[in-house]
């Protein structure tokens, strides 16, 4: 796997994150908390996962928790259990929800994090060029979700589908950049993000 | 090589492209409201039709955002020359509150400058001095969609209106005096990848804009407003419903073989040929009028997904062409494909500027030029789209057209160009275009992947070389002979455009902050200034109280990661 040096990139992330900040609407916000009562069965207390094969939703980027109900309702992407869940959302509906849980505070997950595959997966990213899109810290934007703190078995299984191309609703984007990844740069990499938690 | 250039332009498919958009958080006004400094000057004048017209006389005013409906960025007064431009200094800078990509051509109305920034910010501002009338900031819906930042080029001016498209796909008009809006109307929806950064073009009480969108599977479009009330009039479509197949054409328009498997694509048209809603075809730039014929001519981007064209038989009519439409109805008159089928996303996209030059049998005529991400500048017979002559290539070409692997496939030029939506400039005494160019190697690589709903659909990834280095290139090209004329290399790959003026001079500026002045005949270096942020927008100059100024934004920018700014610097004689 390819190394490349990019001195600026630490500086570059940061501030495109600070350009992009995004303040979640509060009308939208008290609307999708009615909204994901039934989430919560999955994605735990106001987006908190108890659970690692449920994703975090709390403080996830609206547009990225947007576009995944969108593309569950519309057979881009496929779950057994959200996609009956997503068939009946309107627009509306996906909006309020994505407000809401990007206004919420992403808890640490109990884990017990591997130090040496943490380090190890920090060196995956940087080669990888995750932070390009991701952003340093893996907090995301936009339509690029955060992954900081999330669950390190959910981030191995989407890079896993991703490279495998049974996940294809991003047309194609990690699948390139997961291309060269072997299953031992997935496991280290999923416990780095995962420990990039509050 | 700066490793900055390397680490942005590595992730071309993932993030120099796919950045959404978001409300900048920290702004003390509230969205969609103005704020007023000032009074506004007694001196703004209500631009008429006929002003439009002969803009391009016009010494005290820059009306359009390209110097007048031709886009020949030639700026007629003299006050400053390749004599006494070495002497040039600073008048004013002026901040704006947006640290982000700035593209802004301003507008200059007697004496009362015009410009915009990121996220669809518009102040106007005293052109002699900075002093700010009023600050106007659009308040953008909730879903934005753009693939390479939330830049603005400008607005258009027309009757005591200013214009704007905004990155959330609307139409919005101001008044001129105040900054308060008249109207605003939803261009197209952003939810399916819309979104503008054009100025539009006012002419005869319609407000001309296209769109961008080609990264995410939209149809792309030129629409006509309403100037009065911004009732849509029509609406030519860049992507037939039918015919969009074309003549399965073997070569590019310079007679190169493309490697297309025509029997193939033919055999998948025959299942599917229904793909025109997604076919793509943005027009990113301002579109140049022909006044005499009532003629719109503008270029086209590219097919949709940008890589992966098994998915998308045939020629993709009429992405990468240049095209001739009837301005009062939007009806179709010509075009020229320059890449027909483009798996490589060279599409046109710097604007087409209207001129005369020397037709092979050596008579002047009547042309429209456009400067390619090919690196090639096309001159095009203006009354019957036939391509005249294409000039020498201006940065490497290696390769061409090898088609794009799983691996990733090397050629030159990479898929910025060429020349960039960067405007060109013209002398038309010299017969000399000037065009600014990206060197930037890249491999293609290309995946099947399906439409995937509104979001960045490139069906593969166009990767920065790290190894190989990265620059730019100044050059001028005779557009009678397609020759060379001169060349000035550049240690970052040029994105922005050029100002040509009758004093025998061109400014252009660089990412790492150089405001520079050449000699327009022979390219020699004469005057610079370092702006502090990359300047990577087109300048344009004006006069006030009889003295000559040129303005240009340095606010850095996006897609080649250049140092951001918040500013617009003026320069004047002293």
């Amino acid at each position: 796997m390819t190394r490349s040096a990019f001195t600026a990139l630490g500086a570059l992330a940061l501030a495109a994150s600070a350009l992009a900040q995004h303040q979640p609407d509060p009308a939208q916000v008290a609307a999708g908390r009615e909204k994901s009562a039934i989430c919560a069965a999955c994605h735990g207390p106001e987006g908190n996962s108890q659970d690692p094969q449920y994703p975090i939703l709390a403080g996830q980027s609206w547009r990225y928790i947007y576009n995944q109900l969108k593309d569950f309702r519309e057979g881009r992407r496929s779950d057994p259990q959200m996609s009956p869940m997503a068939a009946g959302l309107s627009q509306e509906d996906m909006i309020a929800l994505g407000n809401y849980y990007e206004a919420q505070k992403p808890e640490r997950i109990k884990f017990q994090f591997d130090s040496a595959k943490v380090e190890a997966g920090r060196k995956v990213a940087d080669a990888a060029l995750c932070p390009m899109c991701h952003l340093g810290g893996f907090v995301g934007q936009n339509e690029i979700p955060r992954e900081a703190g999330q669950w390190p078995q959910y981030v191995k299984k989407q890079l896993s589908d991703f490279h495998a191309k049974r996940r294809t609703n991003d047309a194609g984007n990690m699948t390139s950049y997961t291309a060269n990844l072997s299953d031992q740069d997935i496991e280290d990499l999923s416990q780095y993000i995962g420990n990039l938690g509050p | 090589m700066s490793s900055r250039f390397v680490s942005l332009a590595a992730v071309a498919v993932g993030c120099a492209f796919a950045l959404g958009s978001s409300v900048v958080a920290a702004q003390e006004m509230a969205a969609g409201a103005t704020t007023t400094a000032r009074p506004m000057s007694a001196n703004l004048t209500p631009i008429t039709q006929s002003m439009l017209d002969n803009a391009a006389k016009d010494g005290k005013n820059w009306l359009h955002s390209n110097g007048n409906y031709d886009n020949t960025r030639y700026y007629p007064g003299k006050q400053i020359t390749s004599e006494n431009v070495s002497r040039l200094k600073p008048a004013f800078v002026f901040q704006t509150a947006v640290l982000e990509s700035m593209e802004t051509a301003p507008i200059v109305d007697n004496g009362v400058m015009f410009l915009t920034t990121s996220f669809n910010h518009v102040y106007a501002i005293d052109a002699a001095t900075g002093e700010e009338y009023w600050h106007y900031k659009h308040k953008l819906g909730p879903i934005v969609t753009v693939c390479c930042g939330n830049n603005n080029r400008g607005v258009a001016i027309s009757e005591g209106k200013l214009y704007m498209g905004t990155i959330d796909a609307k139409l919005v008009a101001l008044d001129a005096k105040t900054g308060k809006v008249l109207w605003e109307t939803q261009i197209a929806d952003p939810d399916k990848g819309y979104s503008e950064t054009m100025a539009p073009v006012v002419v005869d009480g319609k407000v001309i804009i296209g769109t961008n969108g080609g990264e995410y599977g939209i149809r792309g479009f030129v629409k006509a407003f309403d100037a009065n009330d911004g009732k849509l009039l029509w609406t030519f479509y860049t992507i037939p419903e039918k015919g969009h197949e074309g003549v399965w054409a073997k070569d590019d328009a310079t007679g190169r073989d493309e490697h297309r498997n025509i029997d193939a694509e033919k055999a998948g048209f025959a299942k599917d040929s229904s793909f025109f809603d997604k076919l793509g075809g943005g027009v990113w730039m301002t579109p140049a009028i022909d006044r005499k014929t009532h003629t719109i001519v503008f270029v086209v981007g590219n097919p949709s997904p940008d890589l992966y064209g098994a998915i998308r038989p045939g020629d993709n009519l009429y992405t990468d062409s240049m095209v001739a439409i009837d301005l009062d109805k939007g009806t179709y008159k010509w075009h020229l494909q320059f890449v027909p089928h483009d798996v490589w996303d060279l599409d046109a996209v710097s604007p087409v500027i209207l001129t005369q030059a020397r037709d092979k049998s050596g008579k002047m005529v009547d042309v429209a030029i456009h400067g390619g991400k090919t690196g090639h500048v096309y001159v095009v017979d203006r009354a019957s789209g036939k391509l005249i002559r294409f000039s020498e290539a201006m940065i490497p070409q290696e390769n061409m057209w090898v088609l794009p692997t799983k691996e990733g496939a090397r050629m030159l030029p990479g898929a910025n160009g060429g020349v960039e939506w960067s405007p060109m400039a013209i002398n038309p005494g010299l017969h000399l275009a000037y065009a600014a160019n990206l060197h930037q190697p890249m491999t293609y690589s290309v995946e099947e992947v399906p439409y995937p709903g509104g979001k960045l659909w490139l069906g593969g990834a166009f990767k920065v070389i790290p190894t190989e280095e990265q620059w730019g290139q100044l050059v001028a090209v005779n557009l009678d002979t397609g020759k060379i004329a001169w060349k000035h290399k550049t240690p970052q790959p040029l994105i922005g455009g050029v100002l040509a003026t009758a004093g025998n001079v061109v400014f252009n500026g660089e990412a790492n902050g150089w405001f520079k002045a050449f000699d327009a005949k022979d390219g020699r270096e004469l005057w610079k200034y370092n702006c502090g942020a990359g300047v990577n927008a087109p300048a344009v100059s004006y006069m006030v109280g009889g003295k000559q100024y040129v303005a240009v934004a340095a606010g850095g920018n996006n897609q080649i990661d250049s140092k951001r700014g918040n500013s617009v610097f003026v320069f004047a004689l002293p």
